[in-house]
């Protein structure tokens, strides 16, 4: 197959990814998004001729725009831009996730510093505010107290770009010191990993220690719903573990309720693996490739 | 081989270089993004952007 791939930095997965795709035989079409235009009827990018173009793209905005293209074009991508507009948003996300019915930490949105910071009181101390867009654990404020609070979200107000005027609070999770990461295609686990260190943050971004993680049925079973909430595809579905076996709100009191355990926080659509792939005995790459070629020959059926 | 474009000290390059890869210059540690494979060009690359990640 020919495969597309919209980027503009190589790193270590795409290298990965480029590598099994070129020990099959398939024929590579690297496209950095930097140097293109993409016009209403056409673009300068080498995308027509692809049976199936994969986004890599390490920016958000350029990922969300360059598939919105590709779609246009009548051209596969994967993800869809439905998946990487409601994935690199976690407001998006969070009402995703929380309209499955899926267990995610409790969030409010505010768009004032004031109506901000009575959230913050709600929920008590600590808790945590994220940027809306924004990855690697940066821009994340843990809030230990109001004077923390109200110096943040007076930056935020003063300093940021007015996506940062959007105020997403969320519950502190007293999580073990560990958080779990699935990459799921089309919501089937291919591996795990936990990432544990001493930070409240734990992405392997921040040096988290990485080990492997067997995925049980319950964590199979919210990775499922997690993908078909945010529309499917190649992800990294991250989650915590609660250890709160208490049955969710409206259930009848079985302990051992399917996603008790769990809380879903996050989705990632251009999801890395290279630390899963050193963590887990499962070879990543070729996973990926195998779901790719799976996703071409789907898309010749369904195209004469 | 090839030449930091900052410090111009030159830079040891891998065999399965790839455009678009970032490499770090040993002698300053300036990030530099491979531009061409052949031969091997390398120029500065782009600082971290607030949107960048997965």
């Amino acid at each position: 197959m020919r495969v597309g791939i919209l980027y503009s930095r190589i790193r270590k997965d795409e290298k990965l990814l480029l590598g099994e795709l070129r020990e099959r035989g398939h024929d590579v079409e690297k496209i950095d998004v930097r140097k293109h235009g993409f016009g209403l009827d056409d673009t300068d990018a080498a995308v027509a001729d692809c049976d199936l173009v994969v986004d890599r793209c390490l920016a958000t905005s350029r990922s969300k725009y360059a598939t919105e293209f590709c779609r246009h074009y009548d051209v596969p991508v994967v993800n869809s831009p439905d998946t990487a507009a409601v994935c690199a948003d976690k407001v998006r996300t969070s009402l995703a996730l929380d309209d499955a019915g899926l267990p995610t930490p409790d969030t409010t949105v505010a768009f004032t510093t004031e109506s901000a910071l009575e959230a913050v009181e709600s929920y008590g101390y600590p808790c945590v505010l994220k940027p809306v867009v924004g990855s690697w654990g940066r821009l994340m404020a843990k809030l230990d107290s109001r004077n923390a609070a109200e110096a943040v979200l007076e930056h935020k107000a003063t300093l940021g770009h007015y996506e940062h005027k959007v105020f997403y609070i969320q519950d502190f999770v007293e999580k073990p010191g560990r958080d779990i990461r699935v990459l799921a295609t089309d919501g089937e686990p291919v591996a795990a990993m936990t990432r544990s260190g001493d930070h409240w943050l734990t992405n392997a971004a921040k040096g988290a220690q990485t080990d492997s993680f067997e995925v049980d049925d319950e964590v199979a079973e919210l990775v499922e719903t997690a993908s078909d909430a945010v529309g499917g595809g190649l992800l990294g579905v991250d989650l915590m573990e609660t250890g709160a076996r208490s049955a969710p709100e409206g259930a009848t009191g079985d302990a051992e309720e399917p996603g008790a355990g769990y809380t879903v926080h996050e989705v990632n659509h251009t999801v890395e693996f290279k630390a899963l792939n050193d963590a887990s005995d499962v070879d990543v790459p070729a996973a990926v490739v195998d779901w790719l070629e799976d996703r071409a020959a789907a898309e010749v059926e369904v195209t004469p | 081989m090839s030449t930091c474009p900052e410090c111009g000290s030159d830079v040891a390059l891998h065999d399965d270089l790839e455009v678009g890869e970032i490499v770090d210059c040993d002698t300053c540690g300036t990030e530099l993004e491979v531009v061409d494979t052949a031969p091997a060009v390398l120029d500065r690359a782009p600082e971290l952007s607030e949107d960048w990640g997965e």
